[in-house]
């Protein structure tokens, strides 16, 4: 049995221990290994069903995709070295590099592309983004409704060879939504021995990375594929911190526990002016616009163009850019923002015109009779509610508009989002997964659109985005939609506030790192040293 | 004799564990409707920006979120007896029984942990109070029982990070990478349990002191170890023994907070995510366990009566 004394000399050795043995954190290995944030865990490795940020930047990294674009949208090879299109750009053929391999060793044929498309357009598949990105592929309305299982327009010519026929209507931006991270391909044989867990394993890819190991809510490892086909990453080891407080993070990179992380707004001031950052403080530009939504068929004032301009002429951007944000985000004055190619810098938004929204407003007739508003908070992010609080300011200041700011959990704020009939007005954010403007037009102002949340309607909208996804050239499109566009800001669709940036601290020893404006997936990491 | 009380003991133990049952399948009624009550879902959440009317539909019928709220509730329970809780709504094809496996150690550990210590340091400090009573050392000690109450445990989370982990640098800021890593999170979890059981102590034995036998074998001329150790904690230690059951369910609580501030992927930050995402069959497990566990921990309190005082017959 231990004495008294034993206890005490036993307290004393364990607490020595401690403060001798440092951080508890493992030295500095010898393998090079670059440590990210991570916000949240996975929820699949699925890329064909990933729709958050940890899924999306897990399947960036471990799937090779047909095309890549880089941080400015421009399109380059990946998994296809050329293609040619023909049929009056409606039949587009690749030329697949026979060099690529799965990190299994088997190489990469066309059948393995046609296999990993037609599962994302099978409806059990369960891919949200089927519609946007395979839309337009010949047959995806006959594989979703369930009548057959191929898609007619994706066609293997031979092993190295792959057609995809698009149906003349939904052509535009195919190279765009062809690359996306949902559509990387995947070696069947992996996922049909897999079982219904396959994902978890980490296997079926071809991408420049390889799960080595996922430690669930801790952290991913993955290991560079050194045979990756167009040149291996540059570190050993790539290592994704699963890290949900954003507070916890920035702890964690000021500990040394991670190479690269985001400064979150709150933090951004202090970071910025403190000389210990040096030049490890880097911001650039998010394809991400912050607008509200005015909702007519929910709110009976917001029926009236003439109420819903008053609303938006009642908005001083600038201000709220330059005073709430710091200078940090910049005004909005589109709906799609300046990174996606084509957007239409030059875009005229209802200008803030106090005098112009209160003659509006009385021209309407409801000056003074206004029922009580109430507007939503996308509650995910701060700044969403920082915008927020300065519009309802304004507009009480401008329009003499109260105000009610309703702040709910995201799972609810959302679900009433999808109904589309509960918000009579809501504060939102839409960030690009690819640099098209589909993403914005399509899915916001289409009235078709399940995604336009505010209930926006007006035919020639429509059919201008109907002409852009027909349009025979990108400059054709990219016309269409820019009218489209002007003639939804003209009716206060939505009002955009502004764009947003992104703000991250990198350790000085990291060298290649470049951001990227997307929402989901990071630039490519394959650059990336790391020189301690 | 002895083999009556056991007897006895056994009766008593199987009517208790006999009403856990109905206990639980409440608590099961309670946290599946209060899932499914609360707006949103899990295919909202799933489908995120991506969402579609068709891809909606499918996935709620892979789920099973079309068939009626009766049907739901039937497939759940008959699951939760066999231990099946069925698959994450969130996450495709990750089966409960594995999350528990990977997180639930993990939280037992951190709560047994934050328990034991609380209930050693707690009880010292009790002990130290009752026979100083009114001393400085007593004093000082009822001044940091207050503060230890007062201050909210996320506080105290920060203050420790602040200090140990970014300026000191002498443990871990977040996450389990090795014993260190426990230390904080423990000291978190653990303060205010402590605190409680230094007061309860103090004040029991206080009482006990009081007492005649009390005096008796002082004036016998027992030594003060031995009236202390013998006497005194042995009759005070009801109340201690029940507050340290409480504890254990305090901690379970604050584990929910803790997990999240310290980065530690246990079975409570599984749970929280599990609510915000509103994966349901997550949330029922997640709830379900701990319910469980609390039950169990206080009917060992309750049977434990009876080894402190022999009086106590079932």
């Amino acid at each position: 049995m231990m004495t008294r004394h034993g206890l005490w000399a036993l307290t004393a050795l364990i607490i020595a221990g401690a403060l001798a043995s440092g951080t508890g954190v493992t030295a500095a290995p010898t393998e090079t290994v670059f440590r990210v944030w991570m916000v949240g865990d996975a929820r699949s490795l699925d890329p064909a069903v990933a729709a958050d940020f940890p899924s999306g930047s897990s399947a960036f990294l471990m799937h090779l995709r047909l095309v890549a674009s880089d941080a400015t949208g421009k399109i380059h090879p990946m998994g296809a070295r050329s293609w040619t299109v023909t049929g009056g750009g409606l039949v587009y053929t690749f030329d697949l590099d026979p060099r690529a391999k799965f990190h299994s060793g088997k190489p990469v044929t066309a059948a393995d592309w046609k296999w990993t498309l037609d599962r994302v357009a099978q409806p059990e598949t369960g891919s949200g983004a089927a519609q946007s990105l395979l839309g337009g592929i010949i047959g995806f309305g006959a594989v979703r409704g369930g009548a057959t299982r191929s898609l007619a327009g994706v066609r293997v010519v031979n092993p190295t060879t792959l057609q995809i026929a698009l149906d003349p209507d939904g052509r535009g931006g195919f190279l765009n939504r062809i690359g996306s991270y949902q559509l990387g391909v995947l070696n069947r044989e992996e996922v049909e021995a897999g079982g219904r867990d396959w994902a978890d394993k980490g296997v079926a890819g071809a991408g420049p990375f390889k799960l080595a190991r996922w430690e669930r809510n801790v952290k991913f490892v993955f290991a560079a594929n050194k045979d990756y086909f167009l040149g291996a990453p540059k570190v050993d080891t790539l290592e994704l911190v699963i890290a949900p407080s954003a507070v916890t993070r920035l702890n964690l990179y000021d500990a040394g526990q991670l190479d690269l992380t985001d400064v979150p707004l709150a933090d951004f001031r202090r970071v910025s002016g403190d000389s210990q950052y040096g030049n490890q403080l880097k911001i650039f530009p998010r394809a991400q616009s912050l607008f509200l939504g005015l909702n007519g068929p929910v709110y009976e004032p917001f029926r009236d163009i003439r109420v819903r301009r008053a609303f938006a002429q009642a908005v001083d951007r600038e201000r709220i850019a330059r005073t709430v944000f710091l200078g940090f985000y910049a005004p909005a004055y589109g709906i799609a923002p300046p990174q996606i190619a084509g957007a239409d810098k030059n875009l005229k938004v209802l200008p803030y015109n106090p005098d112009a929204a209160k003659k509006l407003l009385a021209e309407s007739g409801w000056a003074g009779r206004m029922p009580p508003l109430e507007m939503a908070i996308n509650p995910a992010a701060p700044d969403y509610q920082m915008v927020a609080e300065a519009v309802a300011a304004m507009w009480k200041e401008t329009l003499g508009i109260d105000v009610r700011l309703q702040r709910q959990e995201f799972a609810a704020y959302r679900a009433a989002l999808n109904r589309r009939n509960v918000f009579p007005s809501f504060m939102q954010g839409w960030t690009a997964t690819l640099l098209d403007f589909s993403i914005y037009l399509d899915q916001l102002l289409d009235s078709r659109s399940g995604l336009n949340f505010a209930n926006y309607k007006n035919a020639d909208v429509d059919k201008l985005i109907d002409q852009a996804n027909s349009a025979r050239s990108e400059s054709e499109r990219e016309g269409f939609y820019r009218q489209a566009e002007q003639i939804a800001m003209n009716d206060a669709a939505l009002v955009p506030v502004v764009f947003t940036r992104w703000a991250v601290l990198v350790k000085p020893y990291v060298r290649g790192f470049e951001g990227s404006p997307l929402s989901l997936g990071w630039t490519d990491l394959n650059g990336i040293e790391v020189r301690r | 004799m002895a083999s009556r009380f056991a007897a006895s003991l056994a009766r008593y133990a199987l009517y208790r564990i006999g009403l856990t049952l109905p206990l639980l399948l409440g608590a099961a009624l309670l946290i599946f409707f209060a899932g499914r009550l609360a707006p949103g879902d899990p295919v909202a959440i799933r489908l995120g920006d991506h969402y579609d009317e068709k891809a909606a539909l499918a996935i709620k019928k892979q789920l099973g979120l079309d068939q009626p709220i009766w049907a739901q509730f039937v497939r759940y329970i008959t699951g939760a007896v066999r231990g099946d809780f069925g698959e994450s709504f969130i996450s495709p094809g990750r089966r409960i029984s594995g999350i528990v496996r990977q997180t639930l150690p993990l939280s037992l550990r951190l709560t047994v942990l934050a328990v034991g210590s609380a209930a050693v340091l707690g009880l010292t400090l009790g002990i130290i109070g009752s026979i100083s009573v009114r001393s400085a050392w007593d004093r000082a000690l009822q001044v940091l029982v207050v503060v230890a109450l007062s201050v909210p445990n996320f506080v105290v989370a920060a203050l420790l990070v602040l200090v140990f982990a970014l300026w000191l640098r002498t443990l871990p800021v977040a996450g389990i990478s090795g014993w260190q890593s426990y230390v904080l999170p423990v000291v978190v979890l653990a303060i205010a349990p402590t605190a409680y059981i230094t007061r309860i102590s103090r004040t029991s034995m206080l009482q006990v002191m009081a007492e005649d036998y009390v005096r008796t074998a002082r004036s016998k001329g027992l030594a003060r170890p031995r009236i202390i150790f013998r006497h005194v904690l042995r009759n005070a230690a009801l109340p201690i023994v029940t507050t340290v059951g409480l504890a254990f369910g305090y901690t379970l609580t604050g584990s929910f907070i803790v997990e999240v501030i310290f980065n530690i992927p246990g079975m409570a930050r599984v749970g929280v995510e599990g609510i915000l995402q509103r994966d349901y069959t997550v949330i029922q497990a997640v709830v379900l366990i701990y319910t469980s566990l609390f039950i169990f921990v206080n009917l060992v309190v309750d049977l434990s009566y009876a080894l402190f005082n022999p009086r106590i017959r079932y």
